[in-house]
């Protein structure tokens, strides 16, 4: 500890501190304009300044660590004079229309001024008749920058380089002046640019705004805590409400986001929420002419459970399955899965992790007991060692931990990149492993053959903790680095380094998404991931562990709710007769011992007419479901389709009834994020429109179907949650609008929550080392389908696009489908960069645009599963994972067709 | 992809400016208003600044705003204040050295220019420097019409550049061979590509026309006066030859048995041979009534106020020929000797022959260098120079380098402890020196040092000389009535002692040890003054016309160097070491010459500075 004097005060700091902080800390004002805690610290505006004896030059406090003695003076007559003159500086150069500036009343130069009884600058401003020559860059859809009032403080630019890690924001120079580089001008698109709008949150001024600003003054809003419904990291803003609408979204400083937000979240949130082709009346769809009518809630509910009912009646309860989404809050899910549970009387529930992370939930749970990410995001973004970063590609899928990502690089984290194609964060790796798709398990087998053979494995760990590791190193033996490379298309000493690298390194995590799950193999690669982690010793620590990046914004509480045909809420089973025996309990009802039909085995199902009625909440599955016309087939097969939604969306069209339910933005509840973190949303808005609380329909339709719910609010939901769930014992609403940020397990109302799952030892007792052989995916290239095509997702989009199409400004930047091809394909098939192209597998044809380079490999190609145009999954393939029934997204066989030939041929 | 930066970038194109930059700061001319320097000097901290910071960013933008005002005389009393406390805000604010130096300068300026800066205010112009003069001619002490003899020499004529440079010096071949040549410092030419070799020029001409063949102007009429001069060096010689021609008769006393001073018993015979300083000395005494009383020391055998009774005037130009001992146990020990000591000892034809002894020299001016040079010519097995700080070798570059080329060695941060004599024979056998590190600059600008940790160490020695400067013998006058201040006589800029009718006094022994010029200066001033003194108004004919100017093309041409001989032939005697300029050499570098007095300030009235 370190003592200093502010004015006569003893105040006492850590070493490292700043005159600020330790002023700060004891409640001593400083005032500050460029400063802003964790992004700018450079001291270009002086305010900060103060007097320390010995010293002639005043200080700038912001970026002056203490010395053990120092005497601090913060104000005088001289400080005063001084900030004043700075200000007056400040002001000669800005733009004062304030009138005008979206900033009216949250402009920090604004208040200072006011503080300092500044009211204008010099009368002759040194760079005012250049900066008024300096033109407005107001091309891109969200942002613009306006010279003009710009206090060149470099907040923007330090969010850019230091929070985004993006570093498209630049320092320029006219002349002896500094100018910023801000990329919002006409040439957006190629500038680097992520329009994540960080920049803009953190500019003092006017200078940088979201065009949504000019909507509204600061005094008009209301601000409304909640949580992003877009990827699973869970970021916390604020929703701008004014006169009953939703204006704008700004970043709030949660656990995850740490007040960063992505384009998506900061963009893409409200738009569709107001959205003109919101569904608001539920719909009956005639069944002679096929179009649908609005009726009533009241006949809605009772049509919708006499229909079911009448299928139970006839072909009984497993006729019957409900889905819930991911999407929608845990409150909602929950009441799906007690809804199919105790009035369909089956346990055909299920939700669309089945077609994402299911192999996590599934491997994970049978590795380590429990399936979910072990450690927090910021855990491992922050001081560790070596990043293994296996099939993911955080910068598009998972922005914000992107960023936090680039920023652990940036200071000094090893990045190992295994991903079959060049994404973002491989050009920052210090090893790119471009593997093959669908080679994920010879990979890991190859890194412990490594491991093993050059005992870098944790022997302490191994013998304590884990079983099966001799049935593992015997398997292993056999994936020699250069087996493996030929496997995997890769170079053997790569692979060694990166064994070497990863389990040599004192904290790593190996952090994993869609390009392990998404695979007839998935669950066996998630078994990898996690038997690499267990060897090494790197479970149940801090900055290491296996993190599955979930998708979408609950998928991970859709989980967690039992919205699964095994489990009951909490991964309770429901082939547990105690188990059972306490939800029959709890819910009043005698429950279908027998576990349920998984969502990817439901649509086969219906075909084969075992499935006759449908109930689903939220998700399309025409769209983001594998094969289309399977699904389309399936969906045609059912007797009786029932779709609970915000929009018409394709898989409502074949719908029977449509429920019109509401957004994130218009109700109460939580949402799970990829941490296991529960996070509130809350109601910011009424809309007008007959759609209801999606639990009140629920609640609605058990009671019509005969079940006595009765009506509680999320709230109480959660406590009924909480009830039943061991995991969820200590969750409730109280606790978290209290400001407490809880990460399950959370067994009792004191506990504060679980940061790093298997502490001590694995949540299963033992860790299971499960031997993995490789297999080849099911469908490869052939003489016929000669390319690999793997699906994935783009950064300005998110799944079936329903809430981000409906953004304007992310369709400008991004609209339209396209595949990546290799040059040398592309230069052997005649395709050019753009050109509109047949893309065709055994199941069906679409078109897209080509992105011809070097981002994939040879026999390689890749696509966004986003955009209507190129609706892709009419081409991958249902080949399910043997244990989680996982659809294999990221390998199929295609051939292109360039169009010319096809012209040829008409 | 990392990369090294890429050739031709602008930080090195910017180089080039620079270089530019540099060159234009060298020739900025006399004659300028400080305060338009003070902003060029502020616009460059302006330029330098990063742009991170307001105080640096914008205030120095605000500071020029004020200075401009002030500059143009547009400026009520009370900016000085405003911008002063400008200044002070943004030193004191400032982040980094850009903007605190940028404003310290300014702040500089008011303390330093507070005359100045009073004078735009009130007076709406500058105090002084109204107008730009040659820069050559105004940095010559003694005024010389360089591009006058320049010209001359161009056209063939180097009688008559002799003829011209004596018109303000008697010595154009001393000053040919050993000038420091301020002369050449702001030379115009480096706006082009680099300054005149004005020295080199002088040398080719004497060295094609032997001084004392070049008639001297004709003289006046006798006028009876009578003006003694003390001291036969290059102010006493020259005091005397201005006094002659105007017809007044002028009596030399010179301690030595010959003429020339620290010409003659200073510069050793290797950079100016004696015969070469015979012929001025020879043209000087030919230019009239002067006659001259060697081996005869004022204070000595006749007293000053002798002199000063008998005589209508007297200048006392006796120069600082005593070497300086350091106050230290046995400095006057056997084979201690000041620098000055051993030249003169040398150039009376004392020398001894040095071979096998380690000879250490303390310090680093012309003497030292001189000395060290002489050293290494009497054949001495080594020859060390140990400085306190490389500040100062303050001899002349080229001395240095020459010095270094015939193996004299150097070494610097060493401090002198004290001296080390053989118990029997008294003799000095080493010096002990104690390691130094560089700490803060003094309040002169000075970098001090301190002592290392390092331990002193011994070195042996068989000679030890002191190049720690000299005085002037100047106590039998300060015993007689001349005000005298530490060894120096207080004399005007006039050359007027203070206080004393009809004594006059100038060189060395007013401004301690300079160069040549600077008494040659000094000995001008003090007979056109003694003149005055005397009631007239004497002029001097320049008997030829200076050639007409003629455009130059100001092609960017290399400066002609004077080379010198082989280092290791060099060692070996006292020959001169220079390599004369050949024909062509001197006729293209004379090319170069922009002919300042005809073009540009040169043809206004008061544009020469040669008052």
């Amino acid at each position: 500890m370190i003592t200093v004097t502010i004015n006569e005060k003893i105040c006492s700091g850590a070493e490292g501190s700043t005159i600020l902080e330790i002023a700060r800390a004891n409640g001593i004002y400083i005032p500050t304009l460029c400063f802003l805690e964790g992004v700018s610290d450079i001291g270009s505006c002086r305010m900060c300044m103060v007097e320390c004896e010995g010293y002639q030059m005043l200080l700038a406090a912001c970026r002056t660590k203490i010395k053990e003695g120092m005497i601090i003076r913060t104000e005088s007559e001289k400080l005063s004079s001084y900030r004043k003159a700075m200000l007056e500086l400040i002001l000669s150069n800005h733009k004062t229309e304030c009138m005008s500036c979206p900033s009216n009343g949250a402009c920090e130069l604004q208040t200072l001024c006011n503080r300092y009884e500044v009211s204008h600058g010099l009368p002759y401003g040194t760079r005012t008749e250049m900066d008024l020559k300096l033109p407005i860059l107001h091309d891109h859809p969200f942002i613009s920058y306006e010279p003009q009032k710009c206090i060149h403080c470099q907040r923007c630019i330090n969010a850019c380089h230091q929070i985004a890690c993006n570093g498209t924001l630049k320092s320029d120079r006219l002349g002896s002046f500094h100018i910023v580089n801000a990329p919002f001008g006409k040439a957006y698109k190629e500038s680097g640019c992520e329009s994540c709008g960080n920049c803009v949150s953190v500019c003092p001024t006017g200078a940088l705004t979201l065009k949504k600003e000019n909507a509204y003054r600061n005094w008009e809003i209301k601000r409304v805590l909640s949580t992003c419904p877009h990827c699973a990291t869970g970021c916390q803003l604020y929703l701008i409400v004014k006169d009953g609408k939703i204006v704008n979204v700004e970043a709030a400083s949660g656990p995850s986001n740490q007040k960063r937000l992505c384009v998506k979240g900061r963009s893409g949130s409200i738009d569709f929420v107001h959205s003109k082709d919101r569904l608001t009346k539920p719909l009956i769809k005639a069944p002679s002419t096929g179009a649908f009518r609005e009726v009533s809630w009241k006949e809605a509910i009772s049509y919708v459970a006499e229909r079911f009912m009448s299928i139970k009646k006839q072909f009984g309860s497993e006729a019957l399955a409900g889905f819930a989404c991911s999407r929608s809050a845990n409150e909602d899910i929950y009441m799906v899965q007690k809804m199919v549970r105790t009035c369909f009387g089956t346990n055909n529930t299920d939700n669309c992790a089945r077609v994402c992370h299911s192999a996590s939930v599934t491997g994970l749970a049978r590795t380590l007991g429990s399936g979910a990410m072990t450690n927090p995001i910021g855990d491992i973004t922050t001081d560790v060692d070596c990043i293994l970063l296996v099939g993911s590609n955080p910068e598009e899928a998972h922005p914000v931990v992107g960023m936090q990502i680039r920023k652990a690089v940036k200071k000094g984290t090893r990045l190992i990149v295994v991903d079959p194609r060049d994404i973002g964060l491989s050009s920052l790796a210090d090893i790119h492993l471009k593997l093959r798709p669908g080679t994920n398990v010879a990979f890991a087998n190859g890194m412990m053959h490594v491991m093993i053979k050059e005992d870098l494995i944790d022997h302490d760990y191994i013998n304590e903790h884990v079983e099966g590791f001799s049935e593992l190193k015997a398997l292993v033996e056999k994936y020699t680095p250069e087996r493996v490379a030929e496997i995997c298309h890769i170079d053997p000493h790569q692979l060694v380094e990166a064994a070497r690298m990863y389990a040599t390194a004192g904290k790593a995590p190996i952090i994993y998404c869609l390009g392990v799950t998404e695979h007839s193999t998935g669950t066996e690669g998630v078994m990898s991931m996690s038997n690499m982690a267990v060897i090494t010793g790197k479970i149940g620590r801090s900055g290491c562990g296996v993190n599955p990046l979930r998708g979408q914004n609950n998928v991970q509480g859709a989980c967690d709710m039992g919205a699964m045909p095994t489990d009951y809420p909490g991964y309770q089973k429901v082939d547990n007769e105690d188990v059972r025996k306490k939800f029959e309990h709890a819910w009043g009802v005698s429950l279908n011992p027998v576990p349920g039909l998984k969502a990817t085995d439901v649509f086969p199902a219906a075909i084969e007419g075992r499935i006759k009625g449908l109930y689903i909440c939220g998700e399309d599955p025409v769209v983001s479901d594998p094969d289309t016309h399977h699904i389309v087939k399936a969906l045609e097969s059912l007797d009786f389709l029932v779709v609970q939604d915000l929009f018409m969306t394709k898989t409502a069209e074949y719908a029977d009834v449509i429920l019109p339910g509401i957004s994130y933005a218009e109700k109460e509840g939580t949402f799970t994020n990829t941490e296991r973190r529960v996070q509130r949303i809350r109601k910011a808005v009424t809309l007008d429109g007959d759609m209801r609380p999606d639990t009140d329909i629920i609640i609605d339709l058990m009671n019509a179907m005969g079940y006595k719910q009765p009506y509680l609010t999320p709230k109480e939901i959660m406590d009924e949650i909480a009830s039943v769930t061991p995991s969820f014992h200590g969750i409730s609403h109280e606790r978290l609008d209290r400001g407490e940020s809880l990460q399950w397990p959370c067994p009792d109302k004191d506990h504060p929550g679980t940061p790093i799952m298997h502490a001590g030892h694995p949540a299963r007792g033992k860790a299971l080392l499960y031997p993995a052989e490789f297999k080849e995916s099911q469908e490869l290239p052939d003489e016929e389908y000669p390319f690999i095509l793997s699906t994935g997702r783009i950064l300005y989009h998110y799944n079936a696009a329903a809430m981000t199409k409906r953004t304007p400004g992310l369709m400008d930047i991004s609209g339209e489908g396209f595949i990546e091809v290799n040059y040398k394909d592309a230069e052997r098939l005649g395709i050019g960069k753009g050109d509109r192209i047949t893309v065709r597998s055994r199941r069906g044809e679409i078109t897209a645009t080509a992105h011809v380079g070097r981002k994939v490999s040879e026999g390689e190609t890749w696509m966004p599963f986003h955009f209507p145009d190129s609706p892709v999954n009419i081409l991958t393939n249902a080949a399910l994972d043997e244990f989680a029934r996982i659809p294999e997204y990221k390998v199929c066989a295609i051939q292109l067709v360039p169009n010319k030939h096809k012209e040829v041929k008409v | 992809m990392r990369q090294l930066p890429k050739k031709g970038n602008m930080n090195e194109r910017i180089d080039t400016v620079l270089h530019k930059f540099r060159s234009r700061m060298t020739s900025y001319p006399p004659g300028m208003c400080p305060l338009t320097l003070y902003r060029s000097l502020l616009h460059i901290s302006m330029n330098q600044s990063c742009g991170k910071c307001i105080p640096c960013r914008d205030g120095l933008h605000e500071v020029d705003r004020l200075l401009k005002s002030i500059i143009n005389g547009e400026a009520a009393p009370d900016t000085l204040s405003e911008l002063e406390k400008k200044c002070l805000m943004i030193e004191e604010t400032s982040d980094c050295a850009v903007g605190a130096s940028g404003a310290r300068l300014i702040l500089d300026s008011l303390k330093d220019f507070s005359d100045e800066y009073e004078s735009h205010i009130k007076n709406k112009r500058c105090i002084e420097n109204t107008v730009q003069t040659i820069p050559c001619i105004t940095l010559c002490p003694a005024h010389v019409d360089v591009p006058g003899y320049i010209a001359h020499i161009k056209e063939g004529h180097p009688e008559d550049a002799v003829k011209v440079i004596r018109d303000r010096n008697p010595f154009p071949t001393a000053c040919a061979y050993i000038c420091e040549h301020p002369c050449e410092n702001k030379c115009r030419r480096s706006l082009i590509d680099a300054p005149i070799n004005i020295r080199g020029l002088k040398k080719y001409a004497v060295d094609n026309v032997s001084a004392d063949s070049v008639p001297t102007p004709r003289r006046n009429v006798s006028t009876g006066k009578k003006v003694a001069i003390i001291g036969g060096g290059p102010g006493g010689l020259t005091a005397a030859y201005f006094l002659a021609l105007m017809g007044h008769k002028a009596d030399i006393y010179e301690e030595h048995e010959k003429l020339g001073g620290m010409l003659r018993y200073g510069i050793p015979e290797y950079r100016l041979p004696k015969e070469m300083l015979d012929r001025d000395i020879k043209a000087i005494l030919s230019s009239g009534d002067i006659e001259v009383f060697t081996d005869t020391k004022i204070g000595r055998d006749i007293p000053f106020s002798k002199l000063n009774s008998e005589y209508d005037a007297v200048y006392i130009g006796i120069g600082a020929q005593l070497g300086n001992r350091m106050p230290m146990e046995n400095h006057d020990a056997e084979g201690v000797i000041p620098a000055a000591d051993f030249l003169q000892k040398v150039a009376r034809g004392e020398s001894t022959d040095l071979s096998g002894k380690k000879v250490v020299i303390i310090g680093g001016g012309n003497v030292a260098m001189d000395a060290a040079r002489t050293v290494v010519r009497l054949h001495a097995e080594t020859v060390h120079v140990f400085t306190r700080k490389r500040d100062d070798y303050t001899a002349l570059e080229s001395e240095l380098e020459s010095a270094m080329q015939e193996g004299v060695r150097f070494r610097t941060l060493l401090s002198f402890l004290h001296i080390e004599t053989n118990n029997e024979t008294g003799t000095v056998q080493a010096v002990w020196l104690q390691p130094e590190i560089v700490n803060t600059y003094d309040d002169f600008g000075f970098v001090t040092t301190e002592h290392s940790s390092n331990y002193p160490y011994r070195f042996k020695c068989d000679l030890l000389i002191l190049g720690v400067g000299q005085r002037s013998d100047s106590e039998a006058f300060s015993k007689e009535g001349v005000p005298v201040e530490r060894g120096r006589i207080l004399a005007s800029e006039a050359c007027r002692v203070d206080g004393m009718e009809g004594v006059f006094s100038g060189g060395d022994c007013v401004t301690g040890p300079s160069t040549a010029i600077r008494a040659i200066a000094a000995g001008q001033v003090a007979a056109i003054n003694i003149d005055e003194y005397l009631g007239y108004h004497h002029k001097i004919a320049l008997e030829t016309d200076i050639p007409p100017a003629y455009p130059n093309p100001c092609i960017p041409t290399g400066r002609a160097e004077i080379e010198e001989k082989d280092p290791f032939e060099r060692r070996t005697n006292f020959d001169f070491v220079e390599l004369p300029m050949t024909y062509e050499e001197a006729m293209r570098e004379s090319g170069r010459c922009l002919r300042c007095d005809h073009y540009g300030c040169g043809s206004m009235e008061g544009g020469r500075g040669d008052k």
